[in-house]
């Protein structure tokens, strides 16, 4: 294994790790943070995956963005009272005791599939230069996705008026 | 399968699980959104990890990006819709959610 | 190409778009007053358009027209475009249909968001299109999520405490299955290197022969868990009737009449014709779903005492048909869905519709409080016993040609005992609908209803209007068999 495998090995599991982080931090900010640093690795990896425009989105609107927007619903918000969280803290830990266990299981079993297992998997490793450019891929190949992300983004607009801009009569 | 590659599918898997069982066991509105956003992250792992295998980088690159566009915009709703059951219950609790049922 | 083609083609994109420009850059007032009068008009637009595209279709001798609305498509070979055929034609059609009836019905309903409810509906209205036209899994999964996100939104319109609940289980549920189909798209991609229909059908072809690879088999299982949670398929289907239960009028129409089953049953039919037909195991898993969720369906119908939770799991009930229709495979089995696609449409709407007639007049959809209402809501009666009838598949209502069809399918494909558990479940339609009838119009009346009157207007004239379709379809079906058998569809 060369340096390039083992730093990708460390993203791969600092970026499960924020992610479990995310899951069982029991402060909302703290968890939303984790899940920003699982973004954040995941962008890295996407580079080494010969992705870095994907990279770019990934760091900037995964990362930034959702981050804002979900520790802006939680500063709207307080989840519980003193006496609830204290009860609440001990259920938690049961819940999530299993996580880390299930997470081993299937990651042995998976290894253990994926190593002897027959999958016709040929990774062909072709250079880029057969297929089209990016630009030309996203502007050409892609028109119906490119019209598709308008719509959705009006869709979003009409969202957020009718979530956030429209108060209640009552 | 080279190894590293096994590593990648592996992580990918990992993490997906990780926010479905978020979804699962959690009791509060705002966790159920870091739950899907943790899944994605996997998901989008997992197409990128695609697209490198068989060489397809530029299309995996376009995919990747319509669907973070697409994410944030189903954060921006969850967000929204769990802040109005807040203002309407006085709570994030899952469990509090029981007008329907049948 | 001729030119009355590409505008047919093109209306259904552009009219939508178009209509939201107008009415968000005119004045509030004004938009107000004017945005259910635009909704129509573009419904009944896409209906003609619709129309026309088939005949040219018919005329030309094709099997689908290709087209792009702003970019040429000649210049690149791979990339994705619209693609609309007979099957989408239909799908098109009954969207139309049923958006209509969503404004016609929202004209009586939403009281001062009629601007906001316009906007929405048009965007999913775009959403819904794109899925009945889009060539490519990954496009799929972009209007798909649109048109999800429209729902929610529409869902929590008036963000009453049940209408956001159900937006949020519903938005919940739909991102699990979302992630779903994305994990299912990334290993098909990882094996075939293009998301396309027509490469996907090329390249499992070679998969027919049932070698066990492991990553067709997981895309497999994670496309029929993602697709049964957004049909709502029986171990699924827990958000489909709170989603149901909690929208507004004008919206639970639109959702239970069409919403739901172009998310997904239509994306099973579409998927499984195209490129699952040749793995048998597909075929067996959709049909299984399908038999569960039709009896359970019938059978939770009948516990309910919510007018429109009645309709919700008689949904699931009557979707699992379609699914047998298609798992149960053959040009019989496709037509049966399709036209139990389309008729399903019809019924549903127009339940759907005796339920917003129903809450205007008594003010709550809750069957208990009912009774005896036969004289004083003579549409809703009327209509409501058309539907019921077309619904359990009586003679010479529509709704009995297109079961027929399937239960022919499922026997010809040699499951017996299947074709006879759907006729049992269909008669067991019968009876939850008889007790809906009888709780709801017959009877003795109920002291606190004397006053209920029904309104003639919209609601009155839509329900009409859609029993007309159904009795029409029923009435003219071996017209359309034949037009079929000459189109040779069977």
């Amino acid at each position: 294994m060369n340096i390039f495998g083992l730093l990708l090995l460390i993203l791969l599991a600092l970026m499960l790790c924020f992610a479990v982080a995310a899951v069982l931090m029991r402060n909302l900010v703290k968890a939303a943070l984790c899940l920003a640093g699982s973004s954040a690795c995941l962008a890295v990896i996407l580079c080494f995956l010969v992705a870095p425009w994907a990279a770019i989105f990934e760091l900037s609107v995964c990362s930034g963005l959702i981050t804002v927007v979900t520790i802006s619903a939680i500063s709207l918000t307080t989840p519980y009272s003193k006496d609830e969280e204290n009860e609440l803290i001990k259920k938690r830990r049961a819940r999530y005791v299993a996580l880390p266990f299930i997470l081993l299981i299937v990651g042995v079993v998976a290894g253990y599939a994926l190593l002897n297992g027959q999958t016709g998997l040929m990774p062909t490793m072709s250079n880029a230069s057969t297929f089209a450019s990016f630009k030309e891929v996203l502007w050409q190949l892609r028109q119906v996705d490119i019209l598709g992300q308008i719509i959705m983004l009006l869709a979003g607009v009409f969202a957020v008026v009718v979530l956030f801009k429209e108060r209640d009569e009552a | 399968m080279m190894p590293i590659f096994t590593a990648i599918l592996i992580a990918a898997l990992l993490v997906i699980i990780t926010g479905f069982f978020c979804l699962t066991q959690t009791r509060n509105l705002l966790r159920v959104i870091i739950g899907v956003e943790v899944a994605m992250k996997g998901v989008t792992l997992l197409l990128a990890f695609a697209g490198y295998i068989n060489g397809n980088y530029d299309l995996v690159q376009a995919f990747i990006i319509t669907m973070i566009v697409m994410e944030v915009v189903v954060a921006v709703v969850a967000a929204g819709i769990a802040v109005r059951v807040y203002e309407k219950n006085d709570s994030l609790d899952i469990r509090k959610l029981t007008k329907l049922q049948g | 190409m001729p030119a009355s083609l590409t505008f047919a083609t093109a209306a259904l994109i552009v009219l939508p778009l178009l209509a939201i420009l107008i009415l968000n850059i005119v004045n509030k007032q004004a938009g107000q007053k004017i945005a259910l009068n635009v909704a129509l008009v573009v419904t009944v637009i896409q209906m003609i358009a619709v129309l026309i595209c088939g005949s040219l279709l018919v005329t030309g001798g094709k099997g689908s027209i290709d087209f792009s609305v702003f970019w040429d498509m000649n210049a690149n070979l791979s990339a994705s475009f619209f693609t609309v055929d007979f099957f989408s034609l239909v799908v098109l059609f009954s969207i139309g249909m049923v958006a209509f009836i969503s404004a016609m019905v929202a004209k009586r309903g939403v009281n001062g968001k009629e601007l906001n409810f316009t906007n929405l509906l048009m965007v999913i209205l775009l959403g819904m299109n794109g899925i009945a036209m889009v060539g490519d899994f990954f496009s799929l999964y972009v209007f798909l999520e649109i048109t999800g996100i429209c729902s929610f939104v529409m869902i929590a319109l008036y963000h009453s405490k049940e209408g956001l609940e159900g937006a949020f289980k519903y938005l919940l549920m739909s991102c699990v299955a979302t992630a779903f189909l994305l994990i299912s798209m990334a290993f098909l991609f990882m094996q075939v290197g293009s998301l396309r229909f027509t490469d996907l059908t090329i390249a499992l072809s070679g998969w027919a022969t049932g070698e066990g690879d492991l990553f067709v088999t997981i895309a497999f299982i994670c496309f029929i868990a993602g697709i049964a949670i957004k049909t709502g398929l029986m171990p699924f289907h827990s958000w489909l009737p709170d989603a149901y239960q909690s929208a507004p009028a004008a919206v639970s129409v639109l959702l239970g009449g069409i919403v739901s089953k172009v998310c997904g049953v239509y994306i099973i039919i579409r998927v499984l014709s195209s490129f699952f037909e040749n793995i048998p195991e597909v075929g067996i898993a959709v049909g299984l779903l399908a038999i569960i969720s039709i009896c359970f369906g019938a059978i939770a119908a009948a516990a309910q005492n919510d007018f429109k939770r009645i309709l919700a799991y008689s949904s699931i009930s009557q979707i699992g048909y379609i699914a047998l229709g298609i798992a149960a495979g053959g040009p019989i089995g496709f037509i049966g869905a399709m036209l139990h696609f389309f008729n399903h449409a019809t019924f549903k709407t127009t339940l759907f519709v005796d339920s917003a007639i129903l809450e205007e007049s008594v003010g709550s959809t809750d069957i208990e409080q009912m009774g005896g209402l036969e004289k004083q809501l003579p549409v809703a009666n009327v209509t409501t016993i058309l539907s019921l009838l077309s619904t359990s598949g009586i003679p010479p209502l529509a709704g009995f040609w297109s079961k027929a069809l399937i239960i022919i399918a499922v026997w010809q494909a040699g499951f017996h005992f299947t074709a006879f558990l759907a006729i049992l479940a269909s008669v067991f339609t019968l009876v939850y609908f008889l007790r809906l009838q009888r709780k709801v119009f017959f009877g003795p009346a109920e002291e606190h209803l004397a006053e209920v009157k029904e309104s003639r207007g919209t609601l009155a004239f839509s329900a009409i209007a859609l029993s007309v379709v159904t009795i029409g379809v029923g009435v003219l079906f071996p017209l359309i068999l034949r037009f079929l058998q000459a189109q040779g569809l069977l």
